[in-house]
């Protein structure tokens, strides 16, 4: 693991651990606190999108470990979140409490996952694109006429989560709810892949041979990082759907899936706290370029009409300098400017 | 530093003065100027600005002016739920909407929030107080629609055998609203239905799925696309002479259908819940004299109409001091008959049936123009709510 300047390891544990110096912690453990008190300043607008982005970054995290670690590209990541979502929504609807009916969809997901992972044994690369394409075709089809079950084309009404009694019906409860699955995903997904397997992941991402020829097993390992990626995305779903309170199946088309892989390609591609930044990225940018829109019409009266209408091209040419200029994403331009500050005034 | 601080307390003083002067009554927005809806997102959105401008003019609601706070969401469900939670922190008392996906999407969250909201998504389930409580929409529902049409083709069917009847939608959720209540009122009329088929929304040929409709020789078919897939429907028929009436749904026929389609369109149905640019009404004098005399589509018209009769609401629920979004849809639920300046069929509420009306009219499309052919009225059935 790459040390920081005048970090000296003498055992593995030493070198294993995620914080390695009192600074990170103490910055992280401020990090929180104001994190936590953020909402009673802030409008319920603002909290609302703060939901928003904890929901991104489960789903955000999930697929950066199934694509970014592992190797498998998947297009059907939005639906997957939609199995969780569904799950959830009819486990509620039947009476189950809440948190076992989130994690049960979690696991039915997972399951989903794991049998449209089957063909990644063969399929790699592109191949595999089309595969997971496929799962999101007939998933959503599945959405759209197992009417008995998920309601079809009219979609489905849910309630506000209930845990023990305590009904999270305003954006500010929500707010710590979804917070704090999302900082459980992100510390799963960064523990494992501290483990063996997220090790062995990495290996199969790198090159599948010689992951092979050092005696691991590519089938086992792939369904495994299909498996936990979509038991997070199916909780990822399970909170959309308790959040919205009404699911249609318009809600997880192939859109969400592509906006999900910009979001860890502009994040960055394996990295943990890539999948975060990208996240809180893609899901503020129709804001603040609604933002900008706003008050530029207050100068240029018709400026937002064509500003709007532009702002798919803004969207696609963001995505493109990143693909050119930052091909490791935000992550990768984070580090720089830490080293920067480390390294300043010396260029090395 | 002197003069810094006298611009601050100047623009506190000025701040606070608008806010007390700020009596306006905030109505939000949500359009698809930019997405996959945009080519019929954009005029609606236009009639709706449009009567807020006419309002606005008039001296506003018993002397408020509304203030429209409008977002692009570029059809996309977790935008438009963005846009809603930022109105309602900026007071919005009342919601303008939009399509299937973000109106499905608000329902339970208007519904508890008591944020009213006129949509242009005319799914009949919307039209049930028990599911949508909310929620309204100023066109006849699209199964509604759909039923009207098939009652009109059943009164003027002359021949000894059954009319045969078949179904082209997209397999996507606004085009499979209306079929289940289609198939059931067609059986129920006595149609024999001969075929059903899927072409999507993005198609670009509908030759395969045609020609094992024709096989059974239907006498109408029932398109419920939108405007490109119907275009590519027509001209693939007029390819095959086919023999069949093709009846375009609402999202499907308007001006752009007609110069998309070129002479494809002659002779078949088209349905409307409104009046088209030009017609002799009232509220077209109006629609001309704010747009300059340009010709809107028919989109436009509904969305005028939308805005008309929730200013209705909201004028009502001032009158009874309760301006409020329980009080505006409390006022709304009271209108009855009302008549949005002839643009669309009168227009009643009541507290357990929110469908407003239960007319269409039915246009024969032409190359160069559309013709109204009949007004179709049906009964406010029970057991059609919400279906």
């Amino acid at each position: 693991m790459q040390g920081k300047c005048g970090l000296f390891f003498t055992t593995y544990a030493r070198e294993s651990q995620v914080f390695h110096t009192g600074f990170q912690k103490s910055s992280l453990a401020i990090f929180f606190i104001v994190l936590l008190i953020s909402p009673f300043f802030l409008s319920s607008y603002q909290v609302s999108l703060l939901n928003l982005i904890n929901i991104a970054v489960i789903g955000a995290v999930s697929l950066n470990l199934l694509t970014g670690s592992c190797g498998q590209i998947s297009l059907g990541h939005g639906a997957f979140i939609g199995v969780g979502a569904y799950a959830s929504g009819v486990l509620t609807l039947s009476g189950m409490p809440f948190l076992p009916a989130l994690i049960l969809a979690g696991g039915i997901t997972a399951m989903v996952g794991m049998i449209f992972g089957i063909p990644s044994l063969r399929l790699k690369g592109i191949y595999l694109a089309i595969a997971t394409l496929a799962a999101q075709l007939i998933l959503v089809y599945i959405f759209m006429h197992w009417t008995s079950v998920t309601g079809g084309a009219i979609g489905m009404g849910l309630d506000t989560p209930v845990i023990f009694g305590f009904d999270f019906d305003t954006d500010l409860k929500m707010f710590y709810l979804t917070l704090a699955f999302a900082v459980l995903a992100v510390i799963m997904v960064k523990n494992v892949l501290r483990t063996k397997s997220g090790r062995a992941f990495v290996a199969i991402r790198d090159f599948h041979l010689s992951a092979e020829s050092v005696g691991i097993n590519l089938f086992y390992y792939k369904l495994q990082a299909f498996g936990i990626s979509s038991f997070l995305a199916g909780i990822a779903g399970g909170l959309w759907a308790h959040y919205t309170m009404y699911i249609t199946p318009e809600q997880f088309e192939i859109t969400l899936s592509i906006s999900y892989l910009a979001m860890i390609i502009i994040g960055g591609l394996g990295s943990v706290l890539g999948s975060v930044f990208g996240a809180v990225f893609i899901t503020l940018l129709p804001e603040v370029l609604s933002f900008i829109a706003d008050h530029l019409s207050g100068f240029f009266p018709n400026i937002s009409t064509y500003f709007l209408a532009m702002r798919d091209g803004i969207f696609g040419l963001i995505l493109v300098l990143f693909l050119i200029f930052e091909p490791d994403g935000l992550a990768r331009r984070w580090q720089l400017a830490k080293s920067y500050f480390k390294l300043h005034p010396f260029a090395h | 530093m002197k003069r810094f601080m006298q611009f601050i307390l100047l623009a506190t003083i000025m701040a606070c003065f608008s806010g007390v002067a700020q009596a306006e009554i905030r109505i939000g927005l949500i359009s698809d100027l930019s997405g996959a809806t945009s080519d019929v997102g954009r005029p609606y959105a236009d009639g709706v600005k449009d009567a807020v401008k006419y309002i606005n003019d008039q001296g506003g609601i018993n002397g408020q002016k509304i203030h429209l706070m409008q977002v692009d969401y570029a059809y996309n469900v977790q935008q438009a739920l963005a846009a809603y939670n930022r109105f309602k922190s900026q007071g919005m008392v009342a919601l303008q909407g939009w399509g299937t996906a973000d109106t499905e999407a608000l329902v339970r969250q208007v519904a508890r929030d008591r944020i009213p909201t006129f949509s242009a998504s005319y799914s009949a389930h919307l039209t049930d107080p028990n599911v949508a409580p909310y929620n309204f929409f100023i066109a006849a529902d699209y199964s509604t629609q759909l039923r009207g049409v098939l009652n009109y083709l059943h009164r003027n069917w002359d021949k000894d055998r059954a009319p045969r009847l078949a179904f082209v939608y997209p397999n996507h959720p606004y085009g499979l609203a209306p079929i289940p209540a289609g198939r059931e009122y067609a059986r129920e009329l006595g149609f024999e239905i001969v075929g059903e088929e899927n072409v999507g929304l993005g198609d670009m040929d509908a030759t395969t799925q045609l020609i094992r409709l024709n096989r059974n020789k239907p006498d109408y078919v029932w398109v419920g696309g939108t405007i490109s897939s119907t275009a590519v429907i027509l001209k693939d028929a007029e390819r095959l002479n086919m023999d069949a009436v093709f009846i375009t749904n609402i999202w499907g026929s308007d001006e752009q259908l007609l110069s998309l389609a070129g002479s494809s369109v002659n002779g078949h149905l088209g349905l409307q819940t409104g009046v088209i640019y030009g017609a002799d009404v009232p509220g077209m004098a109006v629609i001309e004299e704010i747009t300059g005399g340009r010709p809107q589509m028919t989109h436009y018209i509904r969305g005028f109409a939308s805005m008309l009769v929730m200013a209705e609401g909201i004028r009502i629920a001032m009158e009874n001091d309760e301006l409020n979004g329980s009080g505006i849809r409390d006022a709304v639920r009271t209108l009855r008959d009302f008549d949005p300046m002839g643009l669309t069929p009168a227009v009643s509420f009541y507290p357990d049936d929110h469908r407003p009306n239960m007319s269409v009219y039915i246009y024969r499309l032409h190359q160069d123009g559309m013709e109204l052919l009949a007004e179709e009225e049906l009964e406010r059935r029970d057991d059609w709510l919400g279906k």
